[in-house]
């Protein structure tokens, strides 16, 4: 579904993916791990060109979305993403913040959009919060929120940057147990995390990059369990 | 960049607008005499603050240009068979007024000097004044030879025959202000010890008001003949001027006008209470708040659809638009208002012969003054918007003009809304800068009513109270709007 080729990207003379090769797979999780400055968010980045690459190419779908003439916008519908710091519109209600991309940009009616939106929010627990304004919601049901607002787009993967970094400890099971369902009902996801102990479990694949490159990939077992580089090694040695 | 061709055809439509409000709105006074539809119309400046030549009296409530000039004037015109237009601007500015082609001739008591001989022609004299000093009614003894007046604070009006005359007296220290009532006022309160005036004007101020006095000083070669101006070059109209002229002068009508003006100028008895004040000259202070207003509303209106412009522009990340935009907003902030409306209203329409109205003129230094300062305002809000709104927006598919007007503007205007309220209020405050080149708003009615009743304080001081109460009521609603608008804020 995604294929990486070479990728490389600098900011100015700092040059942070110094060549990257991967491929992502229909229905595939795939957890990138490392330590901070490995480069794994700006990969992520790199991904829906919320970045624009140095050099390589990136191909979604048989398309090489890297190329200048490639229309990114149409690509970014079928790619959701979830942030960090949650994202969300603080000016728009809940359902607003969901419906608002799906009315704008597909065509689809109010009725439907809001319809959509109100099935996603029922399945994260959040029904009942589709009138209230970001402000007033915990960080736990933002980040849901968020998820469900890329989800609305109905895209063919989503793309996580460490989407419970910014959230108190006692919420981060509410947003893993989302990703942990869309994983189960078959999304293509790419996830950059620190959260070691749901990588393994749900990831289908593991990279680990480092100094920006791609430093070792595998299963979680090869790569939890019997980590070769020594690089992966002591990083595992630390966080876990 | 949809979008911004889009904001940019609503505001061309809107200019278009403006410029279709019709010409004569919103002039200072647009009376005529005689006529009928379908006749050329001729167009006379004067300043109407020189009784008894020119000035203004309270017909039914309503401000009426009358005097001397004004009968002159209503003859050239039946003579010529056409309709009298009058329009009263500052006396430094009738001459560029007729160069620009606003006007087709001056009355205005004027005096052909070499000087404005070089800019402008000159029809025959129809009138020759003398000049008198005029000084506080306590100190009347002391000027009894022009001697005495050596090294004295002298008062004049900007741009007129008497400001040349105190410029001869030695080291005189001379003040030059915009109106008659300025000059008078400037006596009463002491900053100047004498001012010099036309004759009868000085009579018809010694009359009107209390506490004043004509000094036995003459000054020397003060005979100071009247003429009218026309374009230079204007010999048809010369011509045609001199005709009614050698009449009027055949039947000696010139000093029966001035007679009759100066009955006309002693009606005025202004209430000394400052409410009876007000609700006398009510009719002038409504008519100016509604000008004021609608100033200000349109003002603002485009100001804020420019500034916004301008704001994308600097932030469009195009250099040369980026560069533009920072000039435009550089320019407008760093020069006077005053000269930036000056400039509009006649240096446009010398240099490209396109007339705007003293409405439009208005509207324009309004907008586009206020555009600069609400641009930068709008670039520090849409600067202040947190990035990852922008890439959330984008993630889901949003083009960048979709972002920018869905999720990053309106934020940005509802965090710098408090700026923009101020700038707003400012505006209102500003906009009395339209006066000068006569748009008949607040600040020109009050100016009017200090004309009328030769009274120095209460105009100004009921219309400072009018200013306050629209900025305080303005700063209110804006309040609510603002409460409005945080929906959605913690709570």
């Amino acid at each position: 579904m995604i294929t990486v080729k070479n990728l490389q990207k600098s900011f100015g003379k700092n040059q942070v993916l110094r060549g990257i090769d991967a491929e992502i797979k229909q229905g595939e999780v795939v957890v990138v791990i490392g330590p901070s400055g490995s480069g794994k968010s700006t990969f992520l980045r790199c991904l829906n060109r919320l970045e624009d690459v140095t050099g390589g190419e990136i191909l979604f779908e048989g398309q090489p979305i890297t190329d200048k003439k490639h229309n990114i916008d149409k690509t970014r519908e079928k790619m959701g993403m979830v942030f960090q710091q949650f994202n969300l519109f603080p000016h728009k209600t809940v359902l607003e913040n969901i419906t608002l991309a799906p009315i704008k940009l597909q065509n689809v009616s109010r009725s439907e959009a809001d319809k959509r939106a109100e099935t996603l929010l029922q399945s994260v627990g959040l029904a009942d919060k589709k009138n209230a304004y970001p402000a007033q919601l915990s960080g736990g049901q933002k980040q849901r929120i968020a998820i469900v607002r890329a989800l609305a787009m109905q895209p063919h993967v989503m793309l996580f940057d460490e989407p419970t970094s910014a959230l108190d400890p006692e919420m981060v099971g509410e947003v893993l147990d989302v990703m942990k369902k869309l994983a189960e009902d078959g999304m293509t996801m790419v996830i950059v995390t620190h959260e070691m102990g749901f990588a393994r479990e749900v990831g289908d694949r593991i990279i680990f990059m480092d100094g920006g490159v791609i430093v070792e990939e595998g299963t979680p077992d090869q790569v939890f369990g019997a980590p070769k580089n020594a690089r992966t090694q002591d990083f595992l040695g630390k966080v876990l | 960049m949809f979008r911004l061709k889009k904001i940019a055809f609503t505001m061309l439509a809107l200019l278009m607008l403006l410029l279709a409000i019709h010409p004569g709105y919103g002039q200072a006074s647009a009376e005529s005499a005689s006529g009928t539809d379908g006749q050329k119309t001729i167009t006379v400046g004067l300043s109407a603050d020189f009784a008894p030549y020119e000035f203004r009296i309270t017909v039914d409530g309503k401000s009426k240009i009358v005097g001397s000039d004004v009968m002159i004037a209503e003859q050239i015109a039946a003579d010529m068979g056409a309709q009298l237009k009058i329009e009263d601007i500052a006396f430094d500015s009738l001459i560029p007024a007729l160069q620009s082609g606003r006007i087709d001739m001056i009355i205005s008591g004027m005096t052909p000097t070499d000087e404005r001989r070089q800019n402008v022609d000159f029809s025959d004299l129809y009138y020759t004044s003398r000049q008198v000093i005029l000084t506080r009614a306590e100190d009347a003894d002391k000027y009894k030879t022009m001697a005495a007046l050596d090294g004295e604070t002298i008062g004049v009006q900007s741009g007129s025959i008497q400001e040349e005359i105190a410029n001869g007296i030695p080291n005189a220290k001379v003040t030059s202000v915009k109106s008659i009532s300025d000059v008078v006022s400037q006596l009463t309160s002491g900053r100047v010890n004498v001012a010099v005036f036309e004759g009868p004007v000085a009579e018809a101020q010694v009359k009107n008001r209390k506490g004043l006095a004509i000094a036995d000083a003459v000054p020397e070669d003060s005979d100071t003949p009247m003429a009218i101006a026309v374009a230079k070059g204007n010999t048809e109209l010369v011509a045609e001027i001199n005709k009614t002229l050698t009449r009027l002068n055949a039947e000696k009508a010139v000093d029966g006008y001035i007679q009759q003006a100066n009955e006309m100028n002693s009606g005025e008895t202004a209430p000394s209470n400052i409410f009876s004040f007000f609700w006398k000259y009510r009719g002038f202070y409504a008519d100016g708040v509604k000008y004021t207003l609608l100033l200000s509303a349109l003002g603002v209106l485009f100001g804020f659809l420019i500034g916004l412009l301008i704001a994308l522009l600097r932030l469009s990340g195009v250099k040369i638009l980026k560069w533009i935009a920072v000039a435009y907003t550089e320019v407008l902030r760093g020069t006077p208002m005053l000269v930036q409306l000056l400039i509009i209203h006649y240096g446009i329409a010398t240099a490209f012969d396109i007339k705007f109205t003293v409405l439009q003129s208005g509207i324009i230094t309004l907008s586009i003054n206020s555009s600069a300062y609400l641009a930068e305002i709008f670039r520090a809000g849409i600067q202040g918007v947190d990035k990852g709104q922008m890439e959330a927006a984008r993630s889901l598919g949003m083009p960048r003009g979709m972002a920018m007007r869905t999720i990053i503007i309106p934020q940005a205007i509802k965090s710098v809304l408090p700026a923009i309220g101020n700038e707003f209020v400012v505006i209102i405050k500003e906009s009395s800068i339209v006066s000068f080149i006569g748009v008949a708003d607040l600040m020109f009615q009050a100016n009017a009513v200090r004309t009328l009743t030769y009274s120095g304080l209460y105009p100004l001081v009921i219309a400072a109270g009018i200013y306050l109460i629209m900025t305080l009521i303005l700063s209110k609603l804006l309040n609510v709007f603002e409460r409005r608008l945080s929906a959605g804020d913690n709570r």
